[in-house]
């Protein structure tokens, strides 16, 4: 099997750190996967989106082992330009996002193509499309520097996904959204991933990552703590002693089965937590009721 | 902006004419740069700016001319006394000194103000950008020029946060100062971040991509600018060449 990303025994330290913020990571992606990394706080995961992007080594120095392959190539051998061609990165502070030189959304979210070299006619269809995906049409004329968080985060992840990068890095999306908005941006991800884009998503909300993804990757303290796929991680109660939450539906499964109700399976998900209660109460529910 | 739909020149055209007419002025006495000067108004007029153009004048270059007068006509060495009260006195010479200087001082301030008056920055800069500034030089000049407002947007948050602190931002000139220069820290120090994350935020978006970028917003340039362009060069030689042939006669 081929994979799209490699990360090799990766160990990173920043020139100001300490200590490594990243020991000996090692995963691989395949193309077309929606991989979400998971982790507390400071354990390293904008870290690691910055490896993925080229960021380090290209812009943060500092000490760098192992290697990063996208498509068999080394990120070290490539320029930040030419990976720009190939990995989007949405930034977990949307303010860092906004370029500065645009008057409104529209603008800002045509600088990529500028950039790109796209021709301006193309553009403006792009940004058309992409400003409708988002639901931010009616924000086009407004100052970029002039909206709220959770509009700037749209924004943000629009001025990205127009430019049609194959790979997705995307830091914590949602962290400005209110549920609502969430599941909007979710529901874009999903379509890129319909689009054969290969995402890497960093979040916190789990019952989405349970509903989407399809590989998790769990780091706590700069380690892979735990690597594998949607089910194998979120049903894993070694994840609760990283500070790191599971699905809803997985905690009640893990707790029901504490108390000895008998589950086929942990849900992960709401549909997977109706299964499997409507199956058991049919079995054994009776005697309880 | 003014002149809009008046007359569209690139703004290289405008700014040609601003140096030309700038470095005309060294060649001849302060009768010519008065003409000048008229000539600026006119334009001014012609554009319908110039009621906002002359008041512009007056509030910046005016003080720094009256300034000059007293300080040269008191200062300048000279025999020829105009005025005299005990132990000052007006030099005839000292007001000649004086009017020439300021009447350059008018031309040269006066184009710069007059092409700043009717040219976006960001059309000067586009201009720039297709005659072969580096994009990453435009870059900065326009960001820079969007973040001034943001910038004086924060300076105001955090002055109204001091005085809210109970910092006294108001009165005097030094309680101003007071106030102000504690504010200036937290502001550079945000700007300073800003700046760092820039490069990075940039190539997000690739800025440095192999490709060439294609503008969105481009600047007319039409066989008038061109013609203009090497109008307003070819009268500042000959002005010069004349002047210089004058002068040595
Ligand atoms: N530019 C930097 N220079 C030095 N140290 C840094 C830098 N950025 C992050 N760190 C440190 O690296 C560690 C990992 O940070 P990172 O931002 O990757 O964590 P994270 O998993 O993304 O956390 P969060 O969930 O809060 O976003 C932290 O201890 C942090 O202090
Ligand atoms: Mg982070």
């Amino acid at each position: 099997m081929d994979y799209l990303i490699e990360i090799q025994q990766v160990t990173y330290q920043y020139p100001t750190g300490e200590k490594p913020v990243l020991q000996d990571v090692s995963f691989q992606i395949k193309k077309g996967e929606f991989c979400a990394i998971i982790g507390p706080n400071g354990s390293g995961k904008t870290t690691l989106c910055n490896a993925i992007r080229g960021f380090i080594p290209h812009f943060y120095k500092g000490e760098l082992h192992g290697d990063v392959r996208i498509n068999g190539k080394s990120i070290k051998d490539q320029t930040v330009g030419e990976l720009s061609l190939q990995v989007g990165f949405v930034f977990q502070n949307p303010f860092s996002q906004i370029s500065g030189v645009s008057e409104t959304v529209f603008e800002e979210i045509r600088f990529g193509l500028e950039n790109l070299g796209i021709d301006t006619v193309v553009a403006e269809k792009r940004v058309d499309e992409v400003m409708k995906l988002t639901k931010i049409t009616h924000l086009q004329d407004r100052n970029p520097f002039e909206l709220s968080g959770g509009q700037l985060q749209r924004v943000a992840l629009a001025s990205i996904i127009v430019m049609e990068p194959d790979i997705l890095v995307i830091d914590e999306p949602t962290s400005q959204l209110d549920p609502e908005g969430t599941e909007e941006v979710f529901e874009i991800i999903r379509l890129m991933k319909e689009k054969q884009k290969t995402i890497i998503l960093v979040e916190h909300k789990m019952e989405l990552i349970a509903e989407y993804a399809d590989h998790i990757i769990l780091i706590d303290d700069g380690k892979v703590i735990l690597n594998g796929n949607n089910e194998e991680i979120l049903t894993n109660e070694k994840v609760l002693e990283h500070n790191t939450l599971l699905p809803q539906y997985a905690m009640l499964g893990l707790e029901l089965r504490k108390h000895g109700v008998n589950l086929d399976r942990i849900p992960v998900t709401e549909k997977q937590a109706k299964e499997e209660l409507t199956k058991w109460f049919a079995q054994e529910g009776q005697i309880y009721v | 902006m003014a002149g809009d739909n008046i007359l569209k020149l690139n703004p290289l055209t405008k700014i040609t004419f601003a140096i030309c007419l700038s470095i005309s002025v060294f060649f001849a006495d302060y009768p010519y740069a008065l003409g000048c000067f008229i000539v600026l108004c006119f334009i001014a007029g012609f554009y319908r700016i110039l009621k906002d153009y002359l008041i512009m004048l007056l509030k910046t270059l005016f003080i720094i001319i009256i300034f000059m007068f007293i300080l040269q006509a008191l200062f300048y060495p000279g025999h020829e006394i105009v005025w005299q009260w005990k132990f000052i006195s007006i030099k005839q010479e000292g007001l000649m000194y004086a009017l020439s200087l300021s009447s350059k001082i008018l031309v040269i301030g006066g184009s710069i103000l007059l092409f700043f008056k009717t040219t976006h920055v960001k059309d000067l800069v586009s201009s720039l950008e297709q005659v072969g500034l580096s994009p990453a030089f435009a870059y900065v000049i326009l960001s820079t020029l969007q973040i001034i407002p943001q910038m004086e947007k924060r300076s105001r948050q955090i002055m109204d946060a001091q005085r809210s602190r109970g910092v006294e931002t108001e009165g005097n000139l030094l309680s101003r100062a007071k106030a102000f220069i504690p504010s200036l820290g937290p502001l550079i120090l945000s700007s300073i971040v800003g700046t760092e994350e820039r490069a990075i935020t940039l190539e997000a978006r690739a800025f440095s991509a192999p490709v060439k970028k294609v503008r969105a917003h481009v600047v007319k340039e039409t066989p008038t600018d061109k013609w203009l362009r090497i109008l307003f060069i070819s009268l500042l030689i000959l002005f010069m060449i004349w002047r210089v042939v004058l002068w040595i006669i």
